[in-house]
């Protein structure tokens, strides 16, 4: 049979489901049979799934004629997807088409969620189909005889490739691809991607630089255009409408209609805090909505989690406050309305978000805009320009990712052990590897076995041995079990489990917030109010509270800057501001705002770089605003604060948000000198960022996911008391002995390398620095606060850097005294 | 650089490596030096770096050089854990010491006693002399003055335009004196003092009386 008559097997199967092939899927099902590798552009709810699980059938097909009779055991093909979450929908998905065409195949799931003696069973015998993310992927790799296990496999899919991208889960991928290439000789490599500005690349990262595999390689774009309407919620009373904030509850009562006037509606938030505090105070002030409203967010318990997302799809829920668990993949066709509270920072995350709603085709996905303080409206706005002019951003690959590497190496000496003569070229044909030196890829090795590169004659570290003939192992079975608990790439505080006295799980959270309570505390979490009974080991035993209201439990993390699309866009909506043309609903709505702004400061125009000065009770402030985000604005605070500290001794605070940053200090600033002095300059950047205190602070954060990573901090052992504090240190600590003992250990120095080039951003930096040079600097000596500033003062977050003499700052200081 | 205190008639120096002189007894108390704590994480897979735990002996004979104490009291958890190759380094040390050498034992030190005892160090759990009352763990015994370790003590301080330091330091209240962990590869607990406690930072080689009284 010819690949053209496999395919009509598919097109037949579609045609009585009373569907049509996309043109997209018949192609990927080409390229596939033909023994391609490649990448698929394909949005959310586009039928993906059948793009790539239906070749891999068919495949099966064509090399097993007599599959009805006898089935041909052994792994075909791998399905990774960034969240669990995703994996059901997936799996159904799959059945569906092995059983109609009777192939006998099987689907199997394997994540953190599955359990003990399923992963048993499913080692004994791999399914057909695996789905799974990339850790438990990177688990199997870890685990003795994989290659026998992968030996079969025929195609590993890396379903929405986009969010693994830019992060470190991607380099793992990579890592994980590499070693897949060599054993399973077989193997189509074959991604998913949402639409992001650096699709070619994307396929690079994915397919490595093989040149065999570029070569014979295809992108593939499904040319659905999903057509999205943006609707902002503008506040009735404007004066009323808070200039600060993130929680958005005044505006509660406006989604209120919404809700009522669809079947079902998403409201997404951008933190699981805010996310806890909408679905309580919406319950509080609508009881009517009670057991037809629900929540999902990344700490809830599994069952509760699957048991919403079962609920979305069979109707039974009016409403749903998410957090980014719900962002990605799962299609929930009774989804009319999603509801954006605050701004979602990036283009395509609100894209993606939006595109959760309403997959029938023809008709747009509405998404409503909820702004959670009065500048956000001019977000609202520039986000409806992005959405029409189709700006979406790239996703930057990491690169030399020295702890993922180290964890990888690790992973491989727990399951089969290695011979660095044969893992070197494969680590080199990655993406993120491709610029290993020698050097490097050795003190990688010392690192793993002797600890870096002591020199010591005698030393006790352990961790991977290397035998006589130069296999890279490790022997102990301590080491090996905390290595596999380690494995991952995404750094969380340690977390506790929540459970009622009597049983009953209710879900995990961060350690820190616990530790803030004292027994018969109440708080609430996964919305209900609980009361703090008492502490064991690593579960906080709780109970129903009576109480009406608690601590709301928080989280770190999930505030992302905004992307540098977002913020030219924002910086043209403020021109259009300044010109007084407000032609949109939006700045219509914060024509009081930028009135009151005009009177006491002014609206920089595009050609304008407004600095502003104040005095307060706090200190003297300085306010810049070059409407970066708050990465480049973390950046450049601490770059003018260094440089202004040259000048004379000078201690400063730092503040920023995603429109400015401020200087504040307890002495006067005079705003001339700092102009006179050129400090906006560009030149000079690197050096005068890394003598910055904060750089260092940056970099001491950086090194605590590097340090986690790569094993030097062990985590303790998940819900068990076995004794291991005498193993915990923190990265901090760490991080000083490196500075003071190792300062050229690839992963102290990592943390730098990220730091600039992830966190500060450098390119941007760059850019920004030069724009200013050329803008009109207007200095505005204002007699209060103003709107800009109100949010940026006012925020509790601060870093802070100095040229005082320590011991000259602690005689200014006053000591922290118990209340 | 260094701060003298009267307590009960007695003087003492504390000096910013974290230890405290007594000059009436010519005798040096160290808190919380966790000798071996680097070696045991290298033994379980944990690369801190090897240099690292030389300093602590270095730091200790250039502090004993400083002072010629005749006794050398350690508050406790003077070793993180079993026995490893630092050892051999702290029996040099011991042999090369004039002063006598006191371990008073904390929760950390599982080190046989006897291992100590070979060596001329005298192990107890707690000690009384005069009115003092040296322990690892912060004790209150009526009319004695407390010398303890193991919280590893350390505060926060606050500035105009919202600065904020933290620094491992002395603490004394009215009856106790808490000790700094001396070792390097130590962390510190922030401690929130009263009104009526005494602070002395240890800021950039100094120590600092950062508290009003």
């Amino acid at each position: 049979m010819s690949n053209k008559q496999f395919i009509d097997i598919a097109n037949t199967w579609f045609h009585s489901k009373d569907w049509k092939p996309f043109p997209f899927q018949q192609k990927t099902w080409k390229a596939f049979l033909e023994g391609k590798h490649g990448l698929l552009n394909a949005p959310t709810g586009s039928g993906k799934t059948y793009a790539l699980w239906f070749p891999v059938v068919l495949q099966y097909l064509k090399e097993n004629p007599n599959y009805k009779t006898k089935h041909t055991k052994g792994i075909k093909a791998i399905w990774i997807t960034p969240l669990r979450a995703l994996s059901v929908e997936i799996q159904q998905a799959a059945q569906r088409v092995a059983d109609d065409l009777e192939t006998g195949l099987t689907v199997g799931i394997r994540t953190g969620d599955t359990s003990q003696s399923e992963r048993a069973k499913q080692k004994r015998e791999m399914p057909d189909l695996l789905i799974t993310t990339p850790e438990s992927l990177m688990l199997l790799l870890a685990s003795k005889g994989y290659d026998k296990t992968f030996k079969t496999l025929t195609a590993i899919v890396v379903d929405e490739w986009h969010e693994l991208l830019g992060s470190k889960r991607g380099v793992q991928m990579e890592l994980a691809l590499s070693r897949l290439k060599t054993v399973s000789p077989k193997l189509r490599i074959w991604g998913i991607s949402a639409t992001i500005g650096n699709l070619e690349e994307a396929q690079d990262v994915l397919l490595g630089m093989d040149p065999e595999f570029r070569k014979n390689s295809i992108l593939i774009k499904a040319s659905q255009k999903s057509k999205i309407e943006v609707r902002s919620i503008i506040p009735k009373k404007m004066e009323t409408f808070p200039w600060r904030g993130h929680l958005g509850l005044h505006l509660l009562e406006e989604i209120i209609p919404i809700i009522k006037a669809s079947k079902t509606t998403l409201i997404f938030t951008n933190t699981r805090g805010q996310c806890e505090i909408w679905f309580q105070k919406i319950l509080e002030k609508h009881p009517e909505f009670a057991g037809e409203i629900a929540m999902h967010h990344g700490s809830i318990g599994k069952d509760t989690r699957l048991w919403v997302e079962q609920a979305i799809r069979n109707e039974s829920l009016t409403a749903v406050v998410a957090t980014s668990s719900l962002d990605l993949g799962v299609d929930f066709a009774p989804v009319e309305t999603v509801i954006q509270i605050g701004g979602p920072k990036g283009v395509a995350k609100f894209l993606q978000r939006a595109g959760r709603s309403n997959h029938r085709p023809g008709e747009p996905s509405v998404i409503y805009f909820l702004p959670t303080h009065a500048l956000e409206l001019l977000e609202a706005s520039a986000l409806k320009r992005a959405v029409k002019d189709e700006v979406v951003e790239d996703r930057i690959p990491y690169l030399l990712s020295f702890d993922v590497l180290i964890q990888y190496l690790v992973s491989l000496a727990v399951g089969n052990g290695f011979f660095p003569k044969e893992i070197f070229p494969e680590i080199k044909n990655t993406f993120c590897f491709q610029g290993i030196t020698e050097e490097q890829w050795n003190w990688c090795l010392n690192f793993i076995t002797l600890g870096s590169q002591s020199l010591k004659a005698y030393d006790e570290y352990k961790k991977v041995e290397v035998t006589p003939e130069g296999l890279f192992i490790v022997e102990s079975r301590q080491i090996a079990m905390m290595h596999r608990l380690s494995i991952g790439t995404i750094v969380s505080d340690s977390m506790m489990l929540v459970k009622y006295v009597s049983g009953g799980f209710i879900g995990t959270i961060e350690e820190w917030f616990i530790s803030k309570l004292k027994i018969g505390d109440s708080f609430v979490f996964a919305g209900r109010t609980l009361e703090l009974v008492r502490l064991r080991q690593m579960q906080a035993q709780v109970r129903k509270s009576t109480k009406k209201s608690g601590k709301i439990a928080s989280f770190l993390g999930g505030r992302l800057p905004l992307s540098s699309q977002m913020s030219k866009i924002l910086r043209e909506e403020m021109q259009s501001e300044a010109d007084h043309k407000r032609n949109t609903p939006e700045l219509k709505a914060l024509s009081d705002i930028f009135d009151r702004q005009e009177r006491e400061s002014i609206v920089p125009g595009e050609n304008e770089f407004l600095i502003e000065t104040f005095k307060t009770r706090d200190g003297y402030h300085s306010l810049f605003y070059p409407f970066e985000g708050r990465f480049v604005h973390e950046a450049m605070s601490s770059l003018l604060a260094y440089r202004i500290s040259l000048l004379s001794p000078i201690s400063f605070s730092l503040a920023y948000n995603d429109y400015g940053f401020e200087l504040l200090s307890d002495q006067f600033l005079d705003i001339q000198t700092v102009l006179d002095n050129n400090l906006f300059s560009a030149e000079y950047l690197y050096q005068d960022l890394q003598k910055s205190l904060n750089y260092t602070e940056l970099a001491r954060r950086k090194f605590r996911d590097i340090a986690v990573i790569s094993g030097m901090v062990f985590q303790g052992y998940p819900n068990k008391v076995i004794k291991t504090k005498h193993l915990q240190s923190n990265s901090q600590l760490l991080f000083d002995v490196f500075r003071d003992y190792e300062p050229d250990n690839l992963l102290y120095l990592q943390a730098y390398r990220e730091t600039f080039e992830h966190q500060l951003e450098e390119g941007r930096l760059r850019q920004v620095l030069e724009r200013i040079n050329h803008q009109k600097i207007i200095w505005k000596q204002c007699e209060k606060a103003t709107p800009f500033s109100f949010p940026i003062i006012t925020d509790g977050l601060r870093a802070k850097l100095s040229s005082e003499k320590l011991a000259d700052r602690i005689k200014k200081m006053t000591l922290l005294l118990e209340k | 650089m260094i701060q003298n205190i009267k307590i009960h008639n007695n003087d003492f120096t504390l000096h910013p490596s974290g230890a405290i002189f007594w000059q009436n007894k010519k005798m040096l108390l160290i808190a919380d030096v966790h000798l071996g704590k680097v070696s045991h994480f290298r033994k379980h897979g944990a690369p801190v770096p090897a240099n690292a735990a030389f300093e602590n002996l270095g730091k200790l004979t250039e502090i004993s050089n400083y002072f010629q104490p005749e006794a050398i009291c350690f508050l406790g958890d003077l070793f993180h854990s079993k026995l490893n190759e630092e050892w051999q380094d702290f029996e040099k040390w011991v042999e090369y010491t004039k002063a006598e050498v006191i371990l008073i034992s904390g929760n950390h030190d599982i080190i046989p006693k006897y291992l100590y005892e070979d060596l001329g160090v005298k192990v107890f759990d707690e000690l009384l002399l005069d009115s003092f009352h040296l322990t690892h763990h912060p004790t209150e015994i009526k009319g004695t003055f407390n010398f303890s370790g193991h919280i590893h003590p350390g505060v926060r301080m606050r500035g105009v335009g919202r600065q904020y330091l933290r620094f491992a330091c002395f603490y004394k209240s009215e009856n106790q004196l808490i000790l700094p962990a001396f070792g390097n590869f130590t962390g510190k607990h922030i401690l929130k003092p009263s009104e009526r406690d005494e602070v002395f930072a240890i800021v950039e080689g100094e120590v600092i009386c950062v508290s009003k009284n």
